[in-house]
């Protein structure tokens, strides 16, 4: 058995995987099973802290010593891993961990804090395409969360409220710092939680279904990871839109582990490259 | 005498400014925005009442030491009477049920920490940091006191939460602050001569009879004005800053949530003008921000940013994302200084580009908004101004964050005047 560790350093948490393959996996890694897996939020702590944080709980979550990892693979701001063997790219490692979660998954819509991005694969992992979002955070997981903090709202809520909207708001290009006043002027004007929640949520769903067009994704299986994997609301609101639009016939889902698709690829990618680096070793 | 107000309800404060007749100023006040917008105005205007009785004073007495004095002393009643108030309100919070298994410890280190922010008011008063709102003021020397009497029974949240609760209550109430109510106990209290008082009496005798009231800003659709008394804030702007310099050709307003670019002609009319986009990125709660990202006070990061050796470029144009840029140069251990003063010279870029749009600088170019008190702000400003339009003379006016709220009451008093001369 090979067992090997992702960590996903992203800009709100960092996101750890320890993953167990049999021998001879290749690319592939039939059998391969997730271990431990960890999330630590950032929240304005030192990013080395928390990485150490996150690492040392998902070690005892293993329970296993440093030493018995094979290979710690990185992905996103990885560099910050000083304990790391290798990097990966966000894109190969979330294609990767996405068909690991789900093997039928030909697209990946990944919602991170500041950034969305669309990619798409084949059935091999192999990334065919992407495109991301622009430089401005409004209709990003942070605005959303801001949103959610000045509405009084926590996290969790989000997503069951959103989807009890009877009149969504038309929410669109709101600027994540300037929201507060905005919402208070909703909130004034009378209109409710949730309208001004599913608002958002449309408003990101169709960001993310022309991030997805545009990366010629038409058809298939669309898989949501990143942090807002987990919005209900969100999911919700993607299905919705895409039925309603012709020449597209995606079928969007998420998974549990789906926040874990960056650790997750990174810590297979490197169970593959730990085998290759020791046959290379004993040729 | 007759006076006009002008009433500038912004999104982080609200101004009011009061003309008279001759459009001189003569009180100005400013409070906090808050969630209940009239009573911002309000507060604002009462506080332009006490500024305008101060100056009718100080032309009265020409004694300008005695009516710094009797101001200070005046101000120090007022804050008793808000702080008395906060005491009040924190106490009958300590009735709610929420605190019950605390409820006597608690009381009895209020009791300590009002009594140590009393013992304390005079030098709170003498040298304020940074805001000096009766809300930023109390916090800190709350806070501070609560940190001396926390402890493992009654924690410094427990205390922190009663005056969350307390201080907006206490900030959504009107007290009684005026000039006529306070003025006597505060002349007692610096031993005025008989004189002074006689002066004193007169002034609080003086009728100022508002002519006209303009309500322009932010908040200004919610302001309880009739529609003709609701003037835009770029007309405002444009004819304050014409007020305050009269040479004025191109303003550049850099406010907590907006940034404006206005040409004006020689009468202070505007020409043409160019708003950012709802974006924070280019204004003063893109400084804000950023401040908070570095927990720092907004006040301190001007100061900062001078001190810098090596200016870092900053590549991101979203707030959000600049902080997110901060926070990863400082993990690569560049300096606070250097990405500081970067961030400054990004925000100032914004604004050039919005300068640009609405027809360039011309000779004289008024800079006016919270962000003109930021040094490094107005530096990175003349360095862009010299580099792309030549050598312009640059207006700064330490009263420039009330330029809108004269702009209205300017509009209040040729308002008054037209109605006058059709009846």
């Amino acid at each position: 058995m090979i067992l090997t560790a992702g960590v996903d350093v992203g800009t709100s948490a960092v996101k750890v995987a320890f993953v167990e393959s049999p021998e001879g996996g290749g690319r592939e890694r039939p059998g391969a099973r997730v271990v431990a897996k960890w999330t630590e939020r950032i929240r304005r702590r030192d990013q080395r802290e928390v990485i150490k944080l996150a690492y040392g709980a998902a070690l005892e979550q293993a329970n296993v010593r440093p030493d018995d990892v094979d290979y710690v693979a990185t992905t996103g701001e990885g560099e910050l891993v000083d304990f790391r063997t290798g990097h990966f790219y966000g894109m190969t490692a979330h294609a990767r961990g996405a068909l690991f979660l789900d093997p039928e998954t030909r697209a990946v819509v990944d919602v991170g804090a500041l950034h969305g991005r669309a990619i798409k694969l084949d059935e091999r992992s192999k990334v065919l395409g992407y495109r991301m979002t622009s430089q401005c955070a409004s209709g990003s997981g942070q605005f959303l969360e801001n949103i959610a903090r000045y509405l009084g709202v926590s996290l969790d809520e989000i997503g069951p409220l959103s989807r009890t909207s009877t009149s969504p708001e038309k929410i669109s290009g709101i600027c994540a710092v300037l929201a507060e006043t905005d919402v208070i002027n909703m909130v004034s004007r009378g209109i409710a939680v949730q309208d001004i929640l599913r608002g958002i949520h449309e408003s990101m769903a169709n960001r993310f279904l022309k991030l997805l067009r545009s990366a010629k994704v038409t058809d298939g299986v669309v898989l949501i990871t990143g942090g807002l994997s987990a919005d209900e609301g969100l999911l919700a609101c993607m299905c919705d839109l895409a039925a309603d639009m012709k020449s597209f016939a995606i079928d969007v889902r998420t998974h549990p582990d789906a926040a874990y698709a960056g650790a997750l690829g990174a810590a297979l990618w490197g169970a593959y490259r730990h085998e290759r680096l020791r046959e290379r070793r004993a040729a | 005498m007759n006076v006009a107000l002008g009433i500038d309800l912004g999104s982080t404060t609200t101004k009011a400014v009061m003309l008279d007749e001759d459009e001189r100023v003569l009180g100005r006040g400013i409070t906090n925005s808050r969630s209940n917008y009239d009573l911002a105005a309000q507060i604002a205007r009462d506080e332009a009442f006490v500024g305008a009785r101060f100056e009718l004073l100080r032309r009265e007495l020409n004694d300008d030491a005695f009516c710094k004095r009797l101001e200070a002393r005046f101000r120090r009643r007022q804050h008793l009477s808000q702080l008395a108030r906060l005491r009040e309100t924190a106490m009958r919070e300590t009735e709610s049920e929420r605190v019950a298994r605390i409820a006597t410890p608690l009381r009895e280190r209020l009791e300590r920490i009002f009594d140590d922010m009393e013992t304390d008011a005079h030098r709170r008063l003498v040298a304020p940091k940074g805001s000096d709102f009766f809300r930023d003021l109390a916090n800190s020397a709350f806070s501070a006191a609560a940190t001396r009497y926390a402890d493992r029974d009654v924690t410094f949240e427990d205390l922190m939460s009663v005056f969350d609760k307390a201080i907006i209550q206490v900030e959504n109430t009107r007290l009684d602050l005026t000039f006529e109510s306070n003025i006597r106990a505060a002349l007692a209290d610096c031993g005025g001569d008989d004189a002074q008082a006689r002066a004193v009496d007169r002034v609080v005798a003086t009728e100022l009879n508002v002519i006209g009231t303009i309500g322009t800003g932010y908040g200004r659709q919610r302001l309880p004005f009739p529609k003709d008394s609701i003037r835009s804030e770029i007309l405002c702007h444009g004819l304050g800053a014409h007020h305050m310099f009269p040479r004025t050709a191109t303003v550049l307003d850099i406010g907590g949530q907006d940034t404006k670019a206005i040409q004006v002609d020689k009468n202070g009319i505007v020409t043409s003008f160019q708003m950012n986009d709802r974006c924070a990125a280019g204004c003063g709660r893109y400084l804000g921000y950023i401040a908070d990202e570095m927990s720092m006070g907004v006040h301190e990061l001007g100061p900062m940013a001078m001190q810098s050796t090596r200016r870092v470029k900053i590549t991101s144009t979203c707030t959000v994302f600049a902080g997110a840029e901060l926070r990863d140069r400082l993990t690569m251990g560049q300096r606070r200084e250097d990405i500081l003063a970067g961030l400054h010279r990004a925000i100032i870029l914004r604004a050039m580009a919005l300068l640009a749009r609405s027809g360039g600088i011309d000779e004289e170019f008024t800079f006016t908004g919270g962000v003109a008190n930021n040094e490094a702000a107005v530096s990175a400003l003349r360095e862009l101004v010299r580099e792309n339009y030549g050598e312009r003379t640059i207006n700064i006016s330490p009263s420039s964050i009330y330029t809108g709220a004269l702009g209205a009451a300017l509009f209040a008093l040729r308002d008054a005047r037209n109605r006058r001369a059709a009846a």
